[in-house]
């Protein structure tokens, strides 16, 4: 499975930055390797602040180990990862999460049976002495998915009694909620959602976007990719086979680029 | 995939608005026919609070018909008596409690029990120690039997169930070899202060022993209710993977539940000497099952993420109340486990149906 991918390598000329000169994050090489199979093969990989990326590729293009990577559930076997052009190395999600690293997984992180303000502070429950602020939780809970412009009842329903679509309202509330959160990675955040649902979290994209932050967003449908992302990172058997802007880029480009060449 | 499809719906210099506007006009069919009644909702959420609700039930309801069924039950003196008796293994039920939400379990817990008696006995009797000290080497003790367990099942991967089997064999072989096979006895005066704290009375009616559980069971309730802790206990019960992803340390988290429980069967042996001056190396033998029976009768489900302290005092008093009730109407000891069995079975039975339900 070498031969195919390097005959068209990331084009470093593709990649310019569309905000801000230095790499919020930056991968160099990067290798993963479960049992016998490379999941990810030297990959190179950036994000500018204030961007949006769009990562596609085929079930099993290292997507999702990719964004496990750099939101510090999965260690490199190889390689090195820099924030803000300084190599770091994340032993766990907390170590990214201090980075700024927020991420939106694709089966949601949730818990089922606490209710929406704990699950949008998991882990990172505000207290007052020794005492959870319940108060403040409610209350910044509730600001958030008003900025989502959820129709999630109430903020203390459990989370395993709502809809698909809430769920993932929370999840997503969730990694905005984090402050000092500088990069969004969302699995396939509109999945699961009805057209209106998804519609809402492609504007929060740019919200986010328009805030500064940057955000990476696999997604399978090309449409949503175009109508967010201001570059498109595309993964092929575990290599980054190209990276294209979203101005000049064509759909049929890239998925040529998704399938390879041989199945056209 | 067609290509020629994906060419049209994924415009070049998309602009991005007209794209979400277009979206926003077919979506407005689908719209209508997506979104669910809210009202089913607000009832399953009532559901859910049921379990809590039906175990403070089942709790009125023996008290009022052991009240009908027997004059004595009601009796200020007889209502302490149950108290009492269920204080130690509420003690003990209020660490389980907090294991079992982060979806572990404890079978070594009447061997612990039963160990640090001989422990904290052999420290004052043999060592002459100082009884407060010893009760202090004592707790501590019980924490590392917790961190023993916990160390193993989470850091080695072992499941708890198998772990504590094998600590529940090892530390009851422990109690034997530490008093030979006999009582082990403490020579303290009749009114010494460590005798009269841990199992003395107020007033010379409140047996303490009722004091330590309620202070032991007002603190579990605090910490796991309101505090951060607390509420990383549930997640790491709930869902260990999302827990995990938002950097709960999960393994930390469940180490120091089987250290709470292990520093509580300590408390619990204390309480216990205090009361009988005397260890006895089989004390807590099958006490496991009782515990968890008080744990699980109150509504924290074996597989985590829910439950109340609350609960478990709710579970502990009813099993005091079968016990007694029991006693006062004459019925055969005999009768006792299966009354007993029968009570965990019915609020396994309540959960089940409870769940079932939700779906």
């Amino acid at each position: 499975m070498t031969h195919e991918a390097v005959s068209s390598p990331a084009s470093p000329t593709a990649a310019a930055p569309v905000g801000g000169d230095r790499p919020l994050i930056e991968l160099r090489g990067i290798n993963k390797l479960f049992g016998h199979v490379q999941a990810l093969q030297r990959v190179d990989f950036c994000v500018y602040p204030a961007e949006v990326i769009g990562l596609v590729g085929d079930n099993g293009a290292g997507k999702s180990t990719l964004i496990k990577i750099i939101s510090g559930a999965y260690q490199p076997d190889g390689g090195t990862i820099l924030v803000d052009g300084v190599p770091v190395t994340f032993s766990g999600p907390a170590d990214a999460m201090k980075a700024g690293i927020a991420t939106v997984y694709q089966n949601l992180a949730l818990v089922d049976q606490r209710d929406v303000a704990a699950n949008i502070f998991l882990g990172r429950e505000p207290t007052r002495g020794l005492v959870l602020d319940r108060k403040r939780m409610l209350a910044e809970s509730v600001e958030v998915l008003q900025q989502l412009r959820s129709d999630i009842p109430s903020v203390e329903t459990p989370v395993g009694i709502l809809s698909g679509g809430q769920r993932q309202a929370v999840a997503i509330a969730r990694a905005v909620h984090q402050a000092a959160a500088r990069l969004v990675i969302m699995d396939e955040p509109v999945a699961a959602l009805g057209i209106e649902e998804s519609r809402k979290v492609l504007r929060l994209i740019k919200q986010l976007k328009a805030s500064g932050r940057a955000v990476i967003v696999i997604s399978h449908n090309l449409e949503h990719v175009f109508s967010v992302a201001d570059r498109i990172v595309v993964l092929r058997r575990g290599r980054v086979v190209g990276v294209r802007q979203r101005d000049g880029a064509t759909a049929s480009e890239i998925v040529h680029l998704i399938v390879g060449a041989e199945h056209l | 995939m067609d290509n020629d499809t994906q060419a049209q719906t994924a415009p070049r210099e998309a602009d991005v608005d007209a794209i979400l506007d277009e979206l926003d006009e077919r979506g407005s069919v689908e719209l209508r026919t997506r979104m669910g009644p809210g009202g089913v909702r607000g009832s399953l959420q009532a559901l859910l609070r049921m379990r809590e609700i039906s175990v403070l039930g089942a709790t009125i309801l023996l008290f009022v018909a052991l009240s009908f069924a027997t004059p004595l039950f009601p009796q200020l003196e007889n209502i302490l008596l149950v108290a009492r008796q269920i204080s130690i293994l509420a003690v003990i039920a209020t660490g389980v409690t907090f294991l079992f939400i982060s979806g572990e379990i404890d079978l070594s817990i009447g061997s612990t029990y039963g160990f640090l008696g001989i422990v904290l006995a052999s420290l004052i009797a043999k060592l002459g120690l100082d009884p407060w000290l010893a009760m202090l080497i004592t707790i501590a003790a019980g924490a590392a039997i917790g961190f023993v367990n916990g160390t193993v099942t989470t850091r080695v991967g072992i499941p708890s169930f198998i772990v504590t089997l094998g600590t529940l064999s090892i530390l009851r072989g422990g109690a034997l070899l530490l008093s030979g096979g006999w009582p082990v006895m403490i020579k303290l005066a009749r009114d010494d202060a460590f005798l009269n704290v841990t199992s003395g009375h107020v007033a010379g009616l409140v047996p303490t022993q009722v004091f330590w559980m309620i202070a032991v069971m007002v603190i579990g309730g605090f910490v796991l209710s309101k505090t951060r802790f607390g509420a990383h206990v549930y997640a790491t019960g709930g869902n260990q993977e999302a827990a995990i992803l938002s950097g709960i340390d999960t393994r930390r988290v469940k180490t120091i539940n089987f250290m709470i429980t292990g520093a509580l069967c300590g408390v619990a042996a204390a309480m216990l000497l205090g009361q009988h001056r005397n260890a006895f190396p089989l004390t807590g033998t099958g006490y496991e099952l009782d515990i968890i029976a008080a744990v699980v009768i109150g509504g924290t489900p074996l597989f985590g993420g829910a439950g109340s302290i609350l609960g478990t005092f709710l579970g502990a008093a009813v099993l005091g109340m079968i016990t007694n009730g029991l006693v006062l109407l004459g019925a055969s000891a005999y009768f006792e486990p299966v009354a007993k069995g029968s009570i965990i079975v019915a609020a396994i039975l309540v959960d089940t149906l409870i769940r079932r339900r939700r779906r």
